[in-house]
C-alpha cells in the first residue's frame, strides 16, 4: 500500500483584511491567556509586602525582583519538591500511554466490532467481582479473593447464565463507559481507598497509574472512535481482503491515519493526569506524593503563599508545555493515503 | 535452701537488676532504631519547627523523626480516614484540640495523662491553666500536648489611634467608634483612603470563629465552664435571644467600615490587610504580632498594639433570653464593669499520638512532642514569626527579651505580651465548640447562615432562626441526652 | 484471518508441516479473539476499579455515618439524605428559593408544557412502534419539564437558585461559550498564517495548568483590592463596589475563569478534527466557487459534527463536577451563589456527613446522566450516529 504525505496547504488563501481581523482575534486570546502566565511569572519575584500592598507590574520598575521563593523551593525544599516532581512525571506518562494503549484498542473494537454480551453474564461477572471485593474488604489475601471469584462466575455462567438471553450491544458499553466519568470522585474516594488500602498498594506510584488509566480510559475510547469514523472503511476492507490481520490493519493502517487525533488525546489524557489532586491526595502519603498536593499545600493556616505557589505552577507547566510544543507538531500534520484513489 | 531454689532466687535477681544493669547502657540513645512519622499540614507554619528540630532530638534520644504534610484544608480528613480504616501510617498528629472528640470518641487517641503526670522536665503546671485543663483534655482525661496557644485579639494601630486621640477599644461599641473615626482616612500614606475595620468574613474560611469573638462575651460570663454555645441543662442553643441579635447586628456593622470585598477576605487577606497598613482594626489569633516585625510581610513594624477581645457592659441573662446589666454576680471576672471572653477558637495546635502505634513508638512520639514542648524549645519557637507558635506558657511572656531580640521594639512587647497575658489569664476564656458533629454546627450550619446574613440574603431573625433550627436539627438526629454529655464532659462540668 | 496466501510457500507441496500448522492454528485462533482482545482489557480494569466503589457510595447514601465508642458506625436511614435535599432542611440550599409564580411564569411554564406534549406526541405518532419509546420520551419531559419550571421560578425576582439551578447555569453558559471560542481559535489557526504554530501552543496553555493553581490565580487576578485590575477599577471610580457582593458578579467571574481554563480543551480537539479533514473535499468546492463562508457551512462543518457532539458530551460531563474555583474564588459565597453541586457535596463530606455528601453526588449522577441520555439520544445519534 502506498502512501502519499503531503504538508496541508489552506484551500484558500486570505484576503489582507481577513489576516488583519484573523490576527487581531488570535492576539486578543494570546492576550487574555498569556496574562495571568505573566502575572504569575512576576509573582514568584516578589516578596509579600509586593503582593499584599497592591499591584506591582514590572520587575525592576515597580519593585525589585528577589529570589527568595525560588530559593525556597529548590534550596530548602530540595527533596520536598523534587520527590512529587518525579512521581508525576511517572505517574502521568505511564498512567497516559496505558490509557492511550487499552483506550484506543477499545474504541477501534466498538466501532468495527460487533458486541453482543450477554446481560446476564454481566451481571454475574459483577456479582462475582464484588463477592471478591467484599472478601477482600474482609482481610481474605487477594490472590485467593481473585481466584475464587473468578472460579464463581465461570461456574454461574454455565449453569444460570445461559437463562438470560437479552444483551447490550456496542452503544451501551460506550455509554457505560463514559458514564463512568460522571459520579464526582468525592463520592467514590473513600472506597477506592479501603479497596487500595486492602491490595497493600497505598502511597505506591501503581495504585495512582491504574487509577488514572481507569479515570481517564473512557476519554481516550470516545474521542479515539470519533477520530476513526473519519478513516473509510474501504481501506480496512481492502486490506483484509488481502490477507491482514486485525491487530495489522489496526497497527500499520489505522494508528499512522489518526496520528492528529492521538497526539491531541495523549495530550489531553497527560494533563488530566498531571493535575490531578484528589485521588493523589488521598492515595498518596510521603513516597508518592505529587506536585498538585503540593501546591494546594501553599494555603495554609496564613492564607495563600502565591510567591511559593507561583514558581510551584511555573515548574510544573514548564515540561507540560514542552510536550505540547513537541506534540503540536503531529497534531499539524496531515497524512493522507493516496491508496483511495487507485 | 535447696540449691534449686536458690538457683531460682539468682535468676530472678538478675532478671529484675539486668534492665537497671542495661539502662545505663541504652539511656543516651533510647529510641535507636524508631522511626516516628508525624502527620502536620505543609509549613511553614507549624511543620517547620518540627522538621528543624527533629535531627537534634535524633542525636539526643536515636529515634527518627519524619514529618509528613498534607494540605491544610483536608488534614483532618486524612487524619480520620488513617485511623477509622486501620491503615495507621502515622504515630503521632500535630492538630487542632476542636478536631480531638473525633478521635478521642472511638478511641483512636492515645490517653497521656499519666505519661504527663510523670514527666517533669515538660513543665506541665507552666501551661496556661485554660490549654492545661480544657483544651488538652477531654472528659477529665489528657489526650495532647500543648505547642500553641490560639486565642483571638484584635489588633490595632496604634500610632493612628494615638493620632486620633482614641483608646484602644474596651467594648464592642467602642470597636466601631473607632472603626467609624478611621474609616476612609489614609492610613498608610499611599495616598488612597484605607479602612476602619478588616475581618476576615469568607464564606467556609474563619468568619464563623470571627462572628464567635463578637457573640461569646455577650453568652458567658460565669467562667469558661459556663460554655457559650448552649445551655448547660437543655442544649438549646443559645442563638436565640436578644443577646446573640446584638452581637449579629454588631458583626454587620463592622462592615459598613471595612474594605468593599471584605465578604471574599480569609485570614490571608486580613492580616495582610492590616500588615500592609490599609486597616486600622482588625481581630486576628496571634500571628499579626509576629507578622508585624517581618521586613519581608509588614510596613507596619512597631505600630501595632493588641488588646484583649473587647467585651460588653450587658450580658445574656439565659433564664429569661434578655440582655441585662453587668453586675458582680453575673459578671464576676468582669474589668471596669465591661465582661471579657477570650476566645480560644480552634484550640491551638497540639500534639497527639495514635493509639494503634506500637508501644516503642508511642514511647517515642510522646518524648518528641514532650521536647517540642519545653520551654527550652517552646520558648525560642514562639517568637519567631515563621513557625506559626503562638504563646501559651506563662514563662513566654515573662521574658521579654526573647521578643524583643526576635525584633519588636520593648514598647510594642510589652503592650503585645500585655494582652496575651491578660487573654491567658482571665478565667472567662471561651472554649470553642467540642460535640461529636462540632463541623457540622459550625462549619455548616453557622457558617451557611452568617454568610447568608452578611450577604443580605435574610435579615437577623431569619439568620437567628436558622441557626437555631439547624443546630436543634442536628442535635435530634444525634440525640439531645448524648450530644449534653459531650457538652458537659468537654467543659469539665461533672454534674 | 487465514487464506492461502498465508500458507504459501511454507513447506511440502502438499501441505504446512505439521508444527506449522500447530502455529498457523494458534494464530488463526488469535485473530478470531481479537474482537475481543481489543475491548477486554479497557473493559476489565473500568470494571475492577468502578463495581466495588459504586456499589459501596450508593449504600452510604442511604447510611448516616457516625464515631462511636470502638469505632465508626452506619446507621441505615434509607431516603432521609434525599429527602432533606428535596423537601426537608437542605431544600432552600439545593433547589433554591422558588418564587411565587406571576402571571408571566405561569406563561413561561405554559409554553414549555406545550412543546413538551408536542414532543411526546409527534414521537408517538412518527410510527416507531415501541411503548419503550414512547414512555422514554415521556419521563424525558417529566423531568426536562421539572428542570425548566425550578429554573423559571428560582430565577425570577424573589427566587434564588440554589446548587442544583447554579451548576446548571455554569454547564450551558460555559459549554456554549468556549465551543464557539474554540471554534474560531481553531478554525484561524488551521489556515496557512504564518506563526500559527506559535499561537497553537499559547492556546493549549490554560488546560496545562492544574485546577487548583488556575483557582487560586484567577482568585488574585480576580482581586480588585490588589489584584492587577485594581487600578482600572479604581480609575473607573468604582473602587466602593466588588463582584464579591452580587451572587451573578460572583457566578460570572466563575465562568470567566472556566471559560479561560477549559476552552483549549475544545481548540485542541477542534484543531485535530479540521486539520484531518481530506483535502479533496475543501479543494473541490473551491473549484466550485464558494465563497469561504460557504465552505466552513457546507462542507467543514458536517466534517466536524461528530467530533463536536462527542466533545460536547464530554466536556459536559466534565463541567458538571465543577468544584475548584467556587471553592477558591468564593468558598461558594456570597451566601451560597456561587456553589456547585460538587462543592455541595465536597463541603458535606468535609464535616464528616458522607451520607449527605453520597446523597448529592448521586443527585448529579441522577441529573447528568439524564442530561447525558436525553444527549446522546436526541442530538448525538443524529450527528455522529449516521456514520
Amino acid at each position: 500500500m502506498l502512501q502519499y504525505v503531503r504538508r496541508r496547504k489552506s484551500a484558500q488563501a486570505l484576503t489582507p483584511a481577513g489576516m488583519l481581523a484573523s490576527y487581531l482575534i488570535l492576539a486578543g486570546w494570546a492576550f487574555i491567556v498569556l496574562f495571568p502566565l505573566f502575572w504569575i511569572l512576576t509573582t514568584s519575584f516578589k516578596l509579600p509586602v509586593h503582593v499584599y500592598d497592591g499591584p506591582v507590574y514590572l520587575p525592576y520598575v515597580d519593585f525589585t525582583p528577589v529570589s527568595d521563593a525560588w530559593r525556597y523551593i529548590f534550596v530548602d525544599l530540595r527533596n520536598d519538591t523534587l520527590r512529587p516532581y518525579i512521581n508525576t512525571v511517572i505517574v502521568a506518562l505511564s498512567s497516559s500511554v496505558l490509557a492511550l494503549a487499552l483506550g484506543t484498542a477499545a474504541g477501534y473494537g466498538l466501532l468495527r466490532f460487533h458486541y453482543a454480551p450477554r446481560l446476564g453474564v454481566i451481571g454475574l461477572f459483577a456479582g462475582a467481582l464484588l463477592l471478591a471485593g467484599l472478601a477482600i474488604n474482609m482481610q481474605v489475601p487477594w490472590q485467593i479473593a481473585l481466584v475464587s471469584g473468578l472460579a464463581v462466575f465461570l461456574l454461574a455462567r454455565q449453569t444460570v447464565g445461559r437463562r438470560f438471553t437479552s444483551s447490550v450491544g456496542n452503544e451501551d458499553i460506550s455509554f457505560w463507559m463514559i458514564s463512568q466519568r460522571i459520579l464526582p470522585p468525592v463520592a467514590v474516594v473513600i472506597p477506592i481507598y479501603v479497596m487500595f488500602q486492602r491490595l497493600g498498594l497505598l502511597d505506591t506510584r501503581l495504585a495512582i497509574i491504574i487509577t488514572y488509566t481507569a479515570v481517564n480510559l473512557p476519554i481516550v475510547v470516545w474521542l479515539m472512535r470519533d477520530y476513526f469514523r473519519n478513516i473509510s472503511v474501504e481501506l480496512e476492507e481492502s486490506a483484509a481482503i488481502d490477507g491482514a490481520s486485525p491487530y495489522r490493519i489496526f497497527w500499520s493502517i489505522i494508528l499512522p491515519l489518526s496520528t492528529p487525533g492521538l497526539a491531541a488525546t495523549f495530550l489531553l489524557v497527560l494533563v488530566f493526569s498531571w493535575n490531578e489532586y484528589l485521588f493523589a491526595l488521598f492515595l498518596t502519603s510521603a513516597n508518592a506524593q505529587t506536585l498538585p498536593l503540593l501546591i494546594a499545600a501553599q494555603n495554609a493556616t496564613r492564607g495563600p503563599q502565591w510567591w511559593y505557589m507561583s514558581v510551584l505552577i511555573l515548574i510544573m507547566i514548564t515540561p507540560v508545555i514542552l510536550m505540547a510544543i513537541a506534540l503540536e507538531r503531529y497534531i499539524a500534520k496531515g497524512l493522507l493515503v493516496g491508496a483511495l484513489k487507485g | 535452701m535447696s540449691r534449686h531454689l536458690r538457683m531460682l532466687l539468682a535468676l530472678l535477681g538478675a532478671i529484675v537488676l539486668l534492665p537497671a544493669v542495661s539502662v545505663p547502657a541504652a539511656s543516651s540513645r533510647p529510641y535507636a532504631g524508631v522511626t516516628v512519622n508525624v502527620l502536620t499540614f505543609t509549613g511553614p507554619q507549624i511543620a517547620e519547627p518540627l522538621q528543624r528540630r527533629g535531627p537534634a532530638f535524633t542525636r539526643l534520644t536515636g529515634a527518627k523523626i519524619n514529618v509528613v504534610t498534607v494540605p491544610f484544608s483536608d488534614l483532618y480528613q486524612k487524619i480520620l480516614t488513617d485511623m477509622v480504616t486501620g491503615t495507621n501510617s502515622f504515630h503521632a498528629f500535630v492538630f487542632a484540640p476542636q478536631w480531638m472528640v473525633d478521635y478521642v470518641t472511638p478511641g483512636y487517641l492515645e490517653d497521656i495523662t499519666n505519661r504527663v503526670k510523670a514527666d517533669s522536665k515538660l513543665r506541665w503546671n507552666d501551661i496556661s491553666p485554660f490549654f492545661r485543663d480544657f483544651s488538652a483534655s477531654f472528659a477529665g482525661r489528657t489526650y495532647t500536648i500543648p505547642l500553641d496557644g490560639d486565642f483571638q485579639m484584635v489588633y490595632y494601630r496604634s500610632d493612628q489611634l494615638q493620632r486620633a486621640g482614641l483608646r484602644p477599644p474596651e467594648t464592642w461599641d467602642d470597636y466601631l467608634k473607632v472603626a467609624q473615626a478611621l474609616h476612609r482616612k489614609d492610613l498608610n500614606g499611599d495616598g488612597r483612603p484605607d479602612f476602619g475595620s478588616c475581618i476576615a468574613k469568607k464564606r467556609n474560611a474563619q468568619s464563623y470563629w470571627m462572628v464567635w469573638s463578637v457573640a461569646a462575651d455577650f453568652l458567658q460570663s460565669r467562667g469558661t465552664s459556663q460554655g457559650s454555645f448552649f445551655d448547660l441543662d437543655n442544649f438549646k442553643p443559645l442563638t436565640n435571644n436578644e443577646a446573640f441579635a446584638e452581637a449579629l447586628r454588631i458583626y454587620v456593622e463592622t462592615g459598613k467600615y471595612g474594605p468593599p470585598d471584605e465578604l471574599n477576605w480569609d485570614v490571608g487577606d486580613s492580616r495582610a490587610g492590616f500588615t500592609s497598613g490599609r486597616c486600622a482594626l482588625s481581630i486576628d489569633w496571634g500571628d499579626i504580632g509576629t507578622l508585624a516585625i517581618d521586613p519581608k510581610t509588614s510596613k507596619v513594624k512597631n505600630k501595632v498594639g493588641a488588646v484583649i477581645l473587647p467585651g460588653t457592659r450587658r450580658v445574656l441573662d439565659r433564664a429569661t433570653g434578655k440582655l441585662v446589666d453587668c453586675t458582680s454576680a453575673n459578671c464576676p471576672y468582669a474589668m471596669n464593669g465591661v465582661n471579657h471572653a477570650p476566645f480560644a477558637a480552634f484550640g491551638g495546635w497540639s500534639g497527639g499520638i495514635n493509639k494503634a502505634a506500637p508501644a516503642r513508638v508511642k514511647d517515642a512520639a510522646y518524648a518528641f512532642l514532650s521536647y517540642m514542648s519545653q520551654p527550652a524549645q517552646a520558648n525560642v519557637d514562639v517568637t519567631i514569626g515563621i513557625t506559626g507558635f503562638n504563646p501559651y506558657r506563662v514563662s513566654q511572656f515573662k521574658n521579654m527579651s526573647l521578643w524583643v531580640k526576635a525584633g519588636m521594639s520593648s514598647g510594642a512587647a510589652k503592650n503585645y505580651l500585655g494582652a496575651i497575658e491578660a487573654s491567658l489569664n482571665s478565667p472567662n476564656m471561651v472554649l470553642d465548640i467540642r460535640i461529636p458533629q462540632n463541623q457540622k454546627y459550625q462549619q455548616v450550619v453557622l457558617d451557611t447562615a452568617i454568610a447568608k446574613l452578611l450577604a443580605k440574603e435574610t435579615n437577623i431573625q431569619q439568620a437567628m432562626k436558622e441557626i437555631t433550627d439547624g443546630w436543634e436539627a442536628i442535635t435530634n438526629e444525634l440525640g439531645r441526652d448524648k450530644q449534653l454529655q459531650a457538652y458537659r464532659s468537654t467543659l469539665g462540668v461533672k454534674r | 484471518m487465514l487464506t492461502d496466501r498465508n500458507l504459501r510457500g511454507t513447506g511440502s507441496p502438499n501441505g504446512p508441516v505439521p508444527r506449522l500448522r500447530l502455529r498457523l492454528a494458534l494464530a488463526g485462533w488469535i485473530d478470531r479473539q481479537a474482537k475481543s482482545l481489543f475491548l477486554l482489557p479497557a473493559v476489565l480494569l473500568l470494571v475492577f476499579l468502578s463495581i466495588f466503589p459504586l456499589i459501596l457510595s450508593v449504600y452510604l447514601s442511604l447510611v448516616r455515618f457516625q464515631l462511636v465508642p470502638g469505632g465508626f458506625r452506619f446507621i441505615f436511614v434509607g431516603l432521609a439524605n434525599y429527602r432533606k435535599l428535596i423537601v426537608g432542611i437542605e431544600r432552600e440550599h439545593f433547589l433554591g428559593l422558588l418564587a411565587d409564580p406571576g402571571p408571566l411564569i405561569w406563561a413561561l411554564g405554559g409554553v414549555i408544557a406545550t412543546v413538551l406534549l408536542v414532543f411526546i406526541i409527534r414521537g408517538a405518532a412518527r410510527g416507531t412502534p415501541a411503548i419503550s419509546g414512547t414512555a422514554g420520551r415521556v419521563v424525558f419531559a417529566l423531568v426536562a419539564g421539572t428542570l425548566a419550571w425550578l429554573t423559571i421560578r428560582t430565577l425570577t425576582s424573589g427566587g434564588r437558585p440554589g446548587t442544583l439551578i447554579t451548576t446548571m447555569i455554569y454547564v450551558f453558559v460555559g459549554i456554549t461559550v468556549q465551543y464557539w471560542i474554540g471554534l474560531t481559535l481553531a478554525y484561524l489557526t488551521s489556515q496557512r498564517l504564518p506563526g500559527r504554530r506559535f499561537f497553537r501552543v499559547i492556546f493549549l496553555l490554560p488546560m496545562m495548568i492544574t485546577p487548583v493553581a488556575i483557582a487560586y490565580t484567577f482568585r488574585i487576578i480576580a482581586d480588585l483590592g490588589k489584584g492587577p485590575f485594581a487600578p482600572a477599577w479604581r480609575l473607573l471610580g468604582l473602587s466602593e463596589v466588588s463582584w464579591v457582593n452580587y451572587p451573578w458578579g460572583a457566578r460570572i467571574v466563575v465562568m470567566m475563569g472556566d471559560i479561560w481554563q477549559w476552552t483549549p480543551f475544545m481548540f485542541i480537539v477542534l484543531l485535530a478534527a479540521l486539520e484531518a479533514q481530506p483535502l479533496e473535499l475543501l479543494e473541490a468546492a473551491v473549484v466550485d466557487g464558494a465563497s469561504r463562508w460557504q465552505t466552513f457551512w457546507r462542507v467543514t462543518w458536517p466534517q466536524i459534527l461528530p467530533v463536536t457532539s462527542t466533545l460536547i458530551l464530554i466536556r459536559m460531563i466534565e463541567a458538571f463536577k465543577i468544584i475548584d474555583l467556587p471553592n477558591v474564588l468564593t468558598n461558594g459565597g456570597p451566601g451560597t451563589a456561587t456553589e456547585s453541586l460538587t462543592l455541595h457535596a465536597f463541603i458535606a463530606w468535609r464535616t464528616l456527613d458522607i451520607g449527605g455528601s453520597a446523597a448529592v453526588a448521586y443527585s448529579l449522577l441522577f441529573l447528568v446522566t439524564f442530561t447525558a441520555l436525553s444527549y446522546i439520544n436526541l442530538v448525538h445519534r443524529r450527528l455522529a450516529g449516521a456514520v
